[in-house]
């Protein structure tokens, strides 16, 4: 199921890193109206100065300007191009190297500058619950993968269960099924310690009997 | 020495809404003529796009090329945002004069009419309390009636309430037996309406008729509740029909207070052939003294100096204190809930204890997530 549309942003926190304020005044305005406190970082040496480890997806939202280079160090997945918090690119030059940028960094929305009123609604709808899309699509894609990587336990289970119980694959599955949920397990994870448990024991190590050094010589 | 303005005044008072829209006329009219500040002289140009959606932006760039400034108008959402661009172009100032869906917030308007906040949220504490906890929704298919069941659908659900259907008709459609039928056949605790101008008074009339030919008695087993019911529109309806409709509003003719006797007897005296007043008539009123007020103030029609000034107005208003909120530019106004009568009139049943702050986008009462619309998925699993 597709996470919940967000629509009420109040008590959210912008942080707006542009180094044109004149051009996002609207922005401001328009945030308060939405119950969402703004904040511009101070830009240091082209950085804008923000503790990234301090985000909280549930409360924080970027704004970045695409005309600034590179002013966010942001740790973005690079395959899902998802941010640690939503990021909403503020577009004034409209190249494709400066677009480029905002999308790398995860940016779900783009506003214009100067940025109009009337579209900041919009574009925090759109950059949010597109972000909370592209965290479940990525966490579901984490699942698939995981799942995928224990296929071959899944299966080599079963087959240890059909021989252990006399049953089919249907019931072989079903039974290993109900275990894992009875175990509060995955079915991967449980059909890997299943066949741990089964799993020979290992011969007990044997010590060879050391020559003694200089045995031998004279 | 007096200041000449010319004000734009656009309603549609030919058309499917023009009852309400000639009532808005004249309590836009009505403030003009009270001639109440010495040194602003205010010459309305009125203009009527018949209820044509596609003639309101012709009209507002004619206007605002004339070199008007501010324009006093629209009654339906649709029409306000055809024109909204045109103000944000010419840097010119809509006043906004009738109860709306919210959701906006141009710098370009001020909103004398009520914000969701101010009438469907009031409307379904009341519903669910005293009615029932299942609702109809039947609107005109438009942005007023879509956005308005919306926030009528989350507050009700988020509260225990449910809302078994909604159906919309186009604006001026009067082949409304199928939506009666529809109701009937659901049999909710009350209707939810957002049906305007003659769409709105022929199903009043039709779903009346259907229910007495079934023998319920409409206004006590099925009663219909709106936040755009006005008097002049309960006139419309007629006699039969007339009663037991529950109104939401911030206004209603029947207020006994000394400024609203006055209105109402300037307005009877100087509108002889009606309409009666309204909520919205007495929000054009409002926004038009507001804004010779504010003219006065600023000694100019320079529209970032009117906005200022129009946030330092406070007005006592025929509903009580009025004024505007400087972060929204919408009114702070009082909720209130009638019932209507057989003499066309509301009867209060519930009032606010004062003016209450716009909130257009819902920030403080509004759920953080949309309700879903339906329960979630849930299966069986082994």
């Amino acid at each position: 199921m597709a996470p919940r549309l967000l629509q009420n942003f109040n008590g959210g926190r912008a942080h707006i890193v542009t180094a044109n304020r004149c051009a996002v005044e609207a922005l401001e305005n328009t945030l308060g109206k939405l119950g969402v406190s703004a904040v511009y970082p101070e830009l240091r040496d082209g950085r804008a100065d923000i503790d990234l480890g301090a985000l909280q997806a549930e409360r924080d939202m970027l704004f970045v300007d695409g005309d600034l280079d590179n002013p966010v160090a942001l740790d973005t997945d690079a395959i899902s191009r998802h941010p640690p918090v939503p990021v909403i690119g503020l577009v004034g030059v409209e190249a494709p190297s400066r677009l480029k940028h905002l999308i790398n960094l995860g940016a779900s929305a783009f506003l214009r500058k100067p940025v109009q009123g009337g579209a900041v609604y919009t574009a925090l709808f759109l950059g949010i619950n597109q972000f909370l899309l592209r965290g479940d699509l990525r966490a579901r894609l984490d699942d698939m993968d995981r799942r995928r990587r224990g296929r071959r336990a899944v299966v080599k289970a079963i087959i240890a269960r059909m021989s252990e119980a006399g049953s089919d694959d249907d019931e072989a599955y079903d039974w290993l099924r109900r275990e894992s949920m009875r175990s509060r397990q995955t079915l991967e994870d449980y059909c890997e310690m299943f066949l741990k448990i089964r799993a020979a024991p290992l011969d007990k190590p044997t010590h060879l009997p050391l020559r003694e050094i200089g045995a031998g010589r004279r | 020495m007096s200041q000449h303005y010319r004000i734009g005044v656009m309603f549609s008072t030919t058309g499917p809404y023009s009852v309400v829209a000639r009532s808005m006329l004249n309590g836009a009219l009505l403030a003009v003529a009270e001639d109440a500040v010495p040194d602003v002289s205010v010459e309305p140009v009125i203009v009527d796009p018949a209820g044509d959606l596609g003639a309101y932006a012709g009209l507002a760039r004619d206007l605002l090329q004339s070199g008007v400034r501010h324009v006093v108008g629209c009654y339906t959402s649709s029409s306000r945002k055809e024109v909204i661009p045109f103000f944000e172009k010419h840097d010119a100032l809509l006043w906004y004069p009738s109860h709306y869906e919210g959701f906006e917030s141009s710098n370009n308007v001020i909103y004398t009419g009520a914000s969701p906040n101010q009438h469907v949220l009031p409307l379904v504490g009341h519903m669910l309390g005293r009615v029932g906890a299942s609702a109809f929704c039947v609107g005109s298919n438009y942005i007023w009636a879509w956005e308005n069941a919306r926030i009528f659908r989350e507050a009700m659900m988020a509260q225990g309430g449910r809302v078994l259907a909604e159906r919309y008709v186009p604006v001026g459609d009067v082949e409304i037996d199928q939506v009666v039928e529809a109701i009937l056949e659901a049999r909710p605790d009350f209707v939810f309406n957002t049906l305007i101008g003659t769409s709105a008074y022929a199903f009043f009339r039709a779903f009346r008729a259907a229910c007495l030919a079934r023998g319920i008695d409409q206004p006590r087993a099925i009663p219909v509740v709106s936040c755009s019911l006005s008097e002049p529109e309960l006139e419309e309806i007629g006699e039969g029909a007339v009663d037991g409709h529950l109104s939401s509003s911030v206004y209603f003719s029947s207020l006994d207070t000394p400024a609203n006797r006055t209105f109402t007897e300037l307005y009877r005296s100087t509108f002889p052939q009606g309409p009666s007043t309204s909520a919205d008539a007495e929000a054009s009123y409002v926004a038009m003294k507001l804004l010779i007020l504010s003219l006065a103030e600023a000694g100019t029609d320079d529209v970032e100096a009117v906005k200022q000034a129009v946030t330092r107005q406070y007005l006592l208003a025929p509903q009580g204190e009025v004024r505007i909120d400087p972060q929204t530019l919408h009114a702070y106004l009082t909720p209130r809930i009638g019932l209507s009568n057989k003499q066309s009139r509301f009867d209060l049943l519930f009032e606010a204890s004062g003016p209450v702050r716009p909130d257009p986008y819902l920030v403080q009462s509004a759920p953080r997530y949309a309700v879903a619309s339906c329960n979630p998925a849930l299966r069986v699993v082994k």
